[in-house]
C-alpha cells in the first residue's frame, strides 16, 4: 500500500508541476459549463416581444395588458409612447399595440371602443403578436359581451327595472367580473403531445452542461492515462520501475488509483461549482453522486490503461485520448442533449461509458433521483472497467 | 564461496532473431565483471534477462541463489540497476526522485531518509537535492541515475553502459565511483563497448559479440589466448589503397594477421618495433604514403579484432 501511495504522490507532483495543469483542471471546466450552460437550449423568455402603450389607464385596458401577459406567444412590455414609435421606426420591435384614451367600458358596451396595432410589414413575430392580440381581446370582448348580456337578461325579467344607472353599472362590472374569471379558469384549449421519450422533466441547460462538462473533462485525462504509460515508457523509468521488486500490479494501481483519485477531486469541484454557483440539485442523493462519480472514474480509468497498451509513444497516446476523448463526449450527450440524435444514433451511443455516465449525471442532477434510479448506469460503467482493465492487464507487459 | 550470479545457457529469440544465443559465466562475490561488446551485440539483452525485465527463452540465471526465472521478486531485491539511459522524473528534485526510488526499493521511514542523505552525499549533490533534475547537468544527471540504483545497499550492481554519451569529466567520475563501490565490497556487472573502460575495471571480462560470449577470462588471460602479440596501425591516405598494402604486408615475415578497416591497416604481430622498418619499406615500395602508425602492446582491442577480424567500434 506504501508504494502505492508512492506512485499516487509521485504522479501527483509530475502532474501538477506545470502550472498549465490547472487550466485544464479546473479552469476551463468551470469556463465551458457556464459557456455551455447559458448558450445553448431555450433562454427564459422566448415569446414575442410587444410594446404595449396604455395611454387609456383603465381598469379594462389594465385587464387587457394582464391578459397579454398571460399569453405563450407574446411577452408584453408596458411603454412610453414616443419610445414604443421611436424603436417602431428603427425596427427594433415587430410590433406595437396602443390602447387609446377612448379604450373604456363605457365605449366597449356602446361598440365605440379602437386599439391600434403597429406591425412591421413582412413579419412573421408581428403576426404571432397580431394572432396573440386578437385571442386576447376576444376573450375580453366575449366577457364584454357576456356581461352585457346579463344586463339585457336582468332587464327583460318581467316586473325588474334597475332602480338608477349606477345600479345597473354596478351590475354590469359584477358579470364582467365573474365572466373575466370563469374564462380564465377555462382552459383556452386542449392539447395532446406524444413525446417519443418517456421522460416529463424539461431539457435545462445548466443541468446538463455542468454534467456534460464534468464528464468531458474527467474522462479526457483519465483517458490520457495511456499517455502516462507511454510517458513512463519511454522516460525509462518504466523499465526501471520493473527491475525493482515492485510487482506489475502495484505499478498499475498505484498509477490508477492517484488518476482516479485525481479525477474525484477534480469532479468534486465541478460538483461544488454545479451546487453554489449554478444553484443546482446536485446534493439530492449522496450516495447515488457518489456511485455515478466512481464508477464513471474507474470506467475512464480503465479504458486509458487499455489503450496504454497499445500506443507506442506519448504524442499518440495524447492525440487519441483527446480525440476519442472529445468523440465520447459528443456521442454521449454531454455537449448537446441526447434526444436531438436520431433515434438509431441514440441506441448505438449506449456502446459508449459517456452516454451511461451521462445519463446517470442527469438523472441525479436533472430528475432528482437516488441510487434506485442510477444503479443501471453505474453497474454499466462499472462492467465497462471491468472489461477494459482485464484487457489492459492481460496486455500490459514490458517487452 | 558460490558465485553471486551464474547464468546457464540464457538464450533470447525474438521471433528468428537470436538475440542471445546461449551465454554461460559467473560472477564471484566482489568482483568487477564487464561483458565486453559492440553495439547491438545483446549485452542490454543479457542485462535485460539478469533484471527479470525480459524472461529468457530458455535457460536461466540464478543471483544470490535465486532463480531469475522462477523467484523474480526474490532476485530483485538483491540486484540495483543503473539502465544506459538516464531513468529519472526530470521534474521532481533529486532528493524527491531518490525518496520515490527508494521506497519502490520497499524503504520507508527512518531508513529511507537516512539512505538518500548518504546516496546523495556519495554522489556529491547535496547542496543541489533541492533543484529540479531537469537543471541539472548530463554528468549531475548521470550521478543520480547511478544513487537510485544503490539506495538499497544491492549486492550485485548492474551498470549497462552508464558512460555512454556524456564528457569526459563525467566519465572519470563514474568509473571512479564504481571502482569505490567495488572497494566497498559490491559486486558488478559492467556492460560497456569501450576497451578501455573493460581494462581499467574489470577483474574479469566476457566479450560479447553476435549474442554470443565468444571470449571469457582475466585481461592477462585473454590477451596470451590470441598470444602476446602487438597491433600495429597504419593510417594511410583516402586516395591509397588498403588493401593493396595489406596484401603486401601479410607476405612480410612476422606478421601474423593485417586487416584493413577504413583507411588504416592493422597488423597483428609479436613485435611491432621489429616489424615497423619492413612495413615502411613495403609501403614505399608500393608508392603508399603512411600518415602516421600507431603501436599498441596486447589488449582487448586486440583480442576482439583477433577472434572477430573487426574492431570494437565497428
Amino acid at each position: 500500500m506504501r508504494k502505492i501511495f508512492a506512485i499516487f504522490w509521485k504522479d501527483t507532483f509530475v502532474r501538477f508541476t506545470s502550472p498549465l495543469e490547472w487550466l485544464f483542471f479546473i479552469i476551463l471546466p468551470i469556463f465551458f459549463t457556464v459557456i455551455l450552460g447559458a448558450g445553448t437550449g431555450p433562454s427564459d423568455d422566448q415569446r414575442v416581444k410587444l410594446y404595449v402603450v396604455d395611454l387609456a389607464k383603465t381598469s379594462l385596458s389594465e385587464n387587457l395588458f394582464s391578459s397579454l401577459t398571460e399569453s405563450n406567444s407574446v411577452h408584453p412590455v408596458l411603454i412610453e409612447l414616443n419610445v414604443a414609435v421611436s424603436e417602431f421606426d428603427e425596427r427594433k420591435v415587430s410590433t406595437v399595440l396602443i390602447i387609446p384614451t377612448t379604450f373604456s367600458q363605457e365605449n366597449v358596451i356602446n361598440n365605440r371602443a379602437e386599439l391600434e396595432l403597429r406591425q412591421q410589414p413582412n413579419n412573421m413575430n408581428a403576426l404571432i403578436a397580431q394572432q396573440a392580440v386578437q385571442a386576447v381581446l376576444s376573450r375580453v370582448s366575449s366577457a364584454v359581451d357576456i356581461a352585457n348580456a346579463s344586463v339585457a337578461k336582468a332587464e327583460s325579467i318581467e316586473g325588474f327595472s334597475f332602480t338608477s344607472n349606477d345600479a345597473r353599472q354596478v351590475y354590469y362590472n359584477q358579470a364582467l367580473e365573474q365572466a373575466q374569471t370563469l374564462m380564465n379558469e377555462a382552459p383556452v384549449r386542449m392539447t395532446e403531445v406524444e413525446a417519443d421519450t418517456a421522460d416529463p422533466v424539461s431539457y435545462d441547460p445548466r443541468a446538463n452542461s455542468s454534467a456534460g462538462q464534468l464528464i468531458t473533462w474527467v474522462f479526457i485525462p483519465l483517458i490520457g492515462l495511456s499517455a502516462m504509460f507511454a510517458f513512463e515508457r519511454q522516460k525509462g523509468t518504466l523499465r526501471r520501475l520493473l527491475t525493482t521488486p515492485t510487482s506489475k500490479a502495484v505499478f498499475l494501481g498505484g498509477t490508477i488509483f492517484g488518476q482516479v483519485v485525481t479525477a474525484l477531486v477534480q469532479m468534486l469541484a465541478l460538483v461544488l461549482f454545479g451546487i453554489y454557483v449554478m444553484k443546482l440539485n446536485w446534493g439530492h442523493s449522496l450516495a447515488a453522486l457518489a456511485a455515478m462519480l466512481v464508477s464513471s472514474a474507474l470506467a475512464a480509468a480503465a479504458l486509458g490503461t487499455m489503450l496504454g497498451t497499445f500506443v507506442k509513444t506519448e504524442g499518440q497516446a495524447n492525440g487519441l485520448s483527446i480525440m476519442l476523448g472529445m468523440v465520447m463526449a459528443m456521442m454521449g450527450g454531454c455537449w448537446y442533449p441526447i434526444e436531438l440524435f436520431p433515434q438509431t444514433v441514440r441506441v448505438i451511443v449506449k456502446a459508449l461509458p459517456t452516454s451511461w455516465a451521462m445519463q446517470g449525471m442527469l438523472d441525479i442532477v436533472l430528475r432528482g433521483q437516488g441510487l434506485s434510479g442510477v444503479w443501471l448506469e453505474a453497474l454499466v460503467l462499472l462492467g465497462f472497467a471491468l472489461v477494459f482493465f482485464v484487457i489492459g492487464i492481460i496486455r500490459f507487459k514490458y517487452e | 564461496m558460490p558465485p553471486i550470479l551464474e547464468v546457464q545457457n540464457l538464450v533470447k529469440n525474438y521471433g528468428n532473431f537470436n538475440a542471445v544465443k546461449g551465454i554461460s559465466f559467473d560472477i564471484k562475490q566482489g568482483e568487477i565483471f564487464s561483458l565486453l561488446g559492440p553495439n547491438g551485440a545483446g549485452k542490454t539483452t543479457t542485462i535485460s534477462m539478469l533484471s527479470t525485465l525480459y524472461t529468457p527463452t530458455s535457460g536461466d540465471a540464478v543471483i544470490c541463489g535465486h532463480s531469475v526465472v522462477k523467484e523474480p521478486m526474490a532476485v530483485k531485491q538483491c540486484i540495483g540497476v543503473v539502465p544506459q539511459d538516464l531513468a529519472l522524473y526530470e521534474d521532481l528534485t533529486a532528493r524527491e526522485n531518490l525518496n520515490f526510488w527508494g521506497q519502490m526499493y520497499g524503504l520507508s521511514g527512518k531508513t529511507l531518509s537516512k539512505r538518500v542523505d548518504e546516496v546523495l552525499e556519495q554522489i556529491g549533490l547535496v547542496d543541489r537535492a533541492k533543484q529540479r533534475v531537469k537543471t541539472y547537468s548530463g554528468g549531475m544527471k548521470r550521478r543520480v541515475n547511478i544513487g537510485v540504483g544503490l539506495l538499497h545497499r544491492p549486492q550485485l550492481l548492474f551498470m549497462d553502459e552508464p558512460t555512454v554519451g556524456i564528457d569526459p569529466q563525467s566519465r572519470r567520475a563514474i568509473l571512479d565511483s564504481v571502482k569505490e563501490l567495488n572497494r566497498q565490497g559490491m559486486t558488478v556487472l559492467y556492460t560497456t563497448h569501450y576497451m578501455e573502460e573493460a581494462q581499467e575495471l574489470s577483474n574479469r571480462v566476457g566479450i560479447i559479440d553476435h549474442g554470443e560470449l565468444i571470449a571469457l577470462g582475466t585481461q592477462a588471460e585473454l590477451t596470451k589466448s590470441v598470444g602476446e602479440t602487438d597491433t600495429l596501425t597504419l593510417h594511410i591516405s583516402e586516395e591509397e589503397d588498403p588493401e593493396t598494402l595489406a596484401a603486401e604486408i601479410r607476405k612480410v615475415k612476422g606478421v601474423v594477421r593485417a586487416d584493413v578497416t577504413d583507411h588504416e591497416v592493422t597488423i597483428i604481430t609479436p613485435s611491432a618495433e621489429e616489424l615497423l622498418a619492413p612495413v615502411v619499406t613495403k609501403s614505399n615500395e608500393l608508392g603508399i604514403k603512411i600518415r602516421s602508425v600507431d603501436i599498441r602492446e596486447p589488449n582487448l582491442e586486440a583480442v576482439f579484432l583477433h577472434l572477430t577480424g573487426r574492431a570494437l567500434r565497428d
